[in-house]
């Protein structure tokens, strides 16, 4: 048994050394988690986004499509995440997406029906008139339903 | 509404335990076996109650999923209770050649066994009671405890999960629940962003739920503490049955102390479904390698697997590696014959799932983004690029060492993020306390590693090829891709690490010593020392 002895004290070292950085992270996480839970706001801000965009919900059909417009222009909302630099936007557009579906709201102001989403502030001057989009009902905090004019 | 969603927990889990007791290759299975078919099971029983609620929407039958449901888990616990009642029979007419003496046969003829010879090398290598058990097993439910009080905190800051799942997941389960008849309005929306072409396990088996409560509740936090903890029982039992209940618990505590693992759980991905899946399959090759006779495990390895390309994109590049390196490990190691039957039970066991895999990616899944408009000159002028592979190199490299400890800032960038639990602590814990493998798991061992590289292989490839920007690319998927196959990894370090001998003779528990095997006189009579003393 003697050439077993340094095996057992290796295991015993191993399984020590497991415990003890396993017992170090598990704490940690545990005290960020504490650290977290002292901090935490009423709600999270997906539940109040939704909460927000569900104003919509009765101006709108169930299914079928409707547009999107935002602070910034559409094809920036995606090209912004991608390079790093604001995903704001696209949060705001996703959100926007999965509180109202299944009805599809598509990146772009070209629907009869365009939901304006301007929690960032409003959009370049003119952009709205350009697009040919008159506001059928402001729900307030920068949520504006629009509907296109199609002569445009 | 709670009492619906148990019950609709109940009856997927309750499938699983019944298909893995009669499949799993166990004789008589005891609390560590009857566990680790509960972990593997409830997981497997989501995936299979996921394609019947698929099924009941393309049937148009969705009202009746409860039903269905019913019809299947008592379905599958006549098999169970009809394959015991056979199996006991079979026992009662010849006892010599019953499950018990199996592994007596192995004592004397060395033949391996499988599932019982297993079950009694466990016990004699998980003596419980031993003074070092038992203090694992406390610190084990405090560190428990804690992973659970932090998994909460989490859940209470984002209910509704991160990024991905309200991109993808939960907006897929929303859209199947929410729009009745019209189900498949999303796979056509060209709604490309939410990647409608991914499969649909988890935003099934959450639609699943609801429409069980007939509201939407927080089923998919729900989803995702379940398989987080589901993917610590198996890790857990498996380890126990194969290597001993300490491996087990370190094993699990390692998984425990991984904050990326935590955070993904309460993220709501599907990486954590996946990483179940993946984990399962390995588990079943391990089992299926030491009982090369029975097909249970096999066929169970093939379900998990195809559960695998039933949760993610990633799963199918899984499945196709694990029929290759199923069918020429075994080959190699046991002959052609052997080799075209196990693979044959692999793909029986995956063909129920595979069938709805195929018609999802066929009549209602758009393109992939990654092979849509991928030209040949466009795939050879990225493989000859040898910026990438040094690209991709380095990002497995950091990557692979930082995983662990969560996302990556994109802002900053990849850098090197070393927290105490990491893969360089699996490295050190094996150089110190060696590795010992078994000669029963050399063929499962040599599966399940080669699957884990030839993983990393694939991901390295599709990195290379990928059309997506790469430093993107790398930087949103990669850790997550490890974190899949991180469960795996820590089964097959812990399935290798020592010690070199029974664990109950290391710390002065009764030491066990292979006695004479115990036969059943005439009378069915059994000696008075137990085999397993």
């Amino acid at each position: 048994m003697k050439s077993d002895i340094p095996s057992q004290h290796r295991v015993k070292a191993g399984w020590l050394l497991l415990i003890l950085l396993t017992g170090y992270a598990v704490f940690s996480l545990l005290a960020q988690s504490i650290e977290v839970f002292t901090d935490l706001p009423d709600k999270d801000p997906v539940t109040i986004h939704e909460a927000r965009i569900a104003m919509l919900k009765p101006s709108l059909p169930v299914f079928g499509e409707v547009g999107y417009v935002t602070t910034v222009e559409n094809e920036k909302i995606f090209a912004y995440e991608r390079a790093f630099q604001n995903v704001e936007f696209l949060a705001q557009y996703v959100l926007t997406q999965y509180t109202l579906a299944p009805l599809i709201v598509r990146n772009s102001p070209d629907r009869p029906l365009v939901v304006g989403n301007f929690i960032d502030g409003p959009p370049a001057p003119g952009f709205l008139e350009k697009k040919g989009l008159s506001p059928v009902r402001d729900f307030g905090d920068g949520l504006i339903l629009y509907r296109r004019d199609l002569g445009q | 509404m709670t009492l619906l969603v148990v019950a609709s927990f109940f009856l997927s889990l309750a499938t699983g335990l019944f298909m893995m007791l009669s499949l799993f290759p166990c004789a008589k299975p005891k609390t560590g076996a009857l566990l680790l078919c509960l972990f593997a099971g409830g997981g497997l029983g989501i995936g299979i109650s996921s394609c019947i609620y698929f099924i009941c929407l393309l049937t148009g039958m969705a009202r009746y999923t409860a039903a269905i449901d019913l019809t299947v888990c008592l379905a599958s616990l006549l098999v169970f209770l009809m394959q015991r009642r056979g199996k006991d029979l079979r026992e009662f007419e010849d006892p010599v050649s019953g499950p018990q003496s199996s592994s007596q046969r192995e004592s004397v003829s060395g033949r391996k066994e499988g599932g019982p010879t297993r079950l009694l090398r466990s016990e004699r290598w998980a003596r419980p009671g031993s003074r070092l058990q038992v203090l694992t097993a406390i610190l084990f439910s405090i560190e428990l405890i804690f992973t659970l009080i932090s998994f909460t905190v989490a859940f209470l800051k984002e209910p509704h999960g991160r990024w991905d799942a309200w991109l993808i997941w939960n907006m897929h389960a929303r859209f199947l629940f929410r729009g009745g008849d019209l189900w498949q309005e999303g796979f056509a929306s060209g709604l490309d962003w939410s990647h409608w072409d991914y499969p649909l396990l988890l935003p099934l088996s959450i639609a699943r739920g609801w429409t069980y409560t007939g509201g939407e509740g927080n089923l998919p936090a729900v989803m995702g503490y379940v398989f987080t903890f589901f993917i610590l029982g198996l890790l857990l039992t498996s380890l126990s049955l194969l290597r001993g209940r300490i491996q087990g618990y370190l094993a699990a505590m390692l998984l425990m102390g991984t904050p990326f693992f935590i955070y993904m759980g309460t993220s709501q991905f599907a990486d954590i479904p996946l990483a179940f899946f993946i984990l399962a399959t390995l588990v079943m090759l391990l089992f299926q390698a030491g009982s090369p006779e029975t097909p249970g495990a096999t066929i169970l390895a093939g379900l998990a697997a195809a559960l695998c390309a039933w949760t993610k994109n990633e799963g199918f590049l899984f499945l196709v590696i694990v029929i290759g390196s199923l069918f020429f490990t075994t080959a190699y190691l046991r002959g052609w014959n052997s080799s075209l039957k196990r693979t044959a039970w692999f793909l029986a066991g995956a063909l129920p799932i595979l069938v709805c895999v195929v018609y999802f990616k066929t009549a209602l899944a758009p393109a992939n983004d990654l092979l849509a408009g991928s030209s040949v000159s466009a795939i050879s002028s990225k493989l000859l690029d040898p910026d990438r592979y040094i690209q991709i190199a380095k990002a497995f490299f950091i990557t692979g060492l930082s995983f662990t400890q969560g996302l990556f800032d994109v802002r900053t960038g990849m850098h090197l993020t070393l927290g105490p639990v990491n893969l360089l602590l699996l490295a050190v814990y094996l150089l110190i306390t060696g590795v010992w493998i078994e000669p029963q798991d050399k063929t499962g061992l040599l599966q399940t590693l080669s699957i884990l590289f030839l993983m990393a292989a694939g991901y390295f490839l599709v990195y290379v090829l990928t059309p997506l920007d790469l430093h993107y690319h790398l930087m949103t998927s990669l850790n997550r891709l490890f974190l899949q196959l991180w469960p795996g990894i820590i089964l097959v370090v812990f399935m290798v690490a020592g010690p070199s001998q029974p664990g109950a003779s290391l710390f002065g528990a009764p030491q066990m010593i292979p006695t004479r095997p115990k036969v059943k006189d005439r009378q069915g009579k059994k000696t008075k020392r137990k085999e397993t003393q």
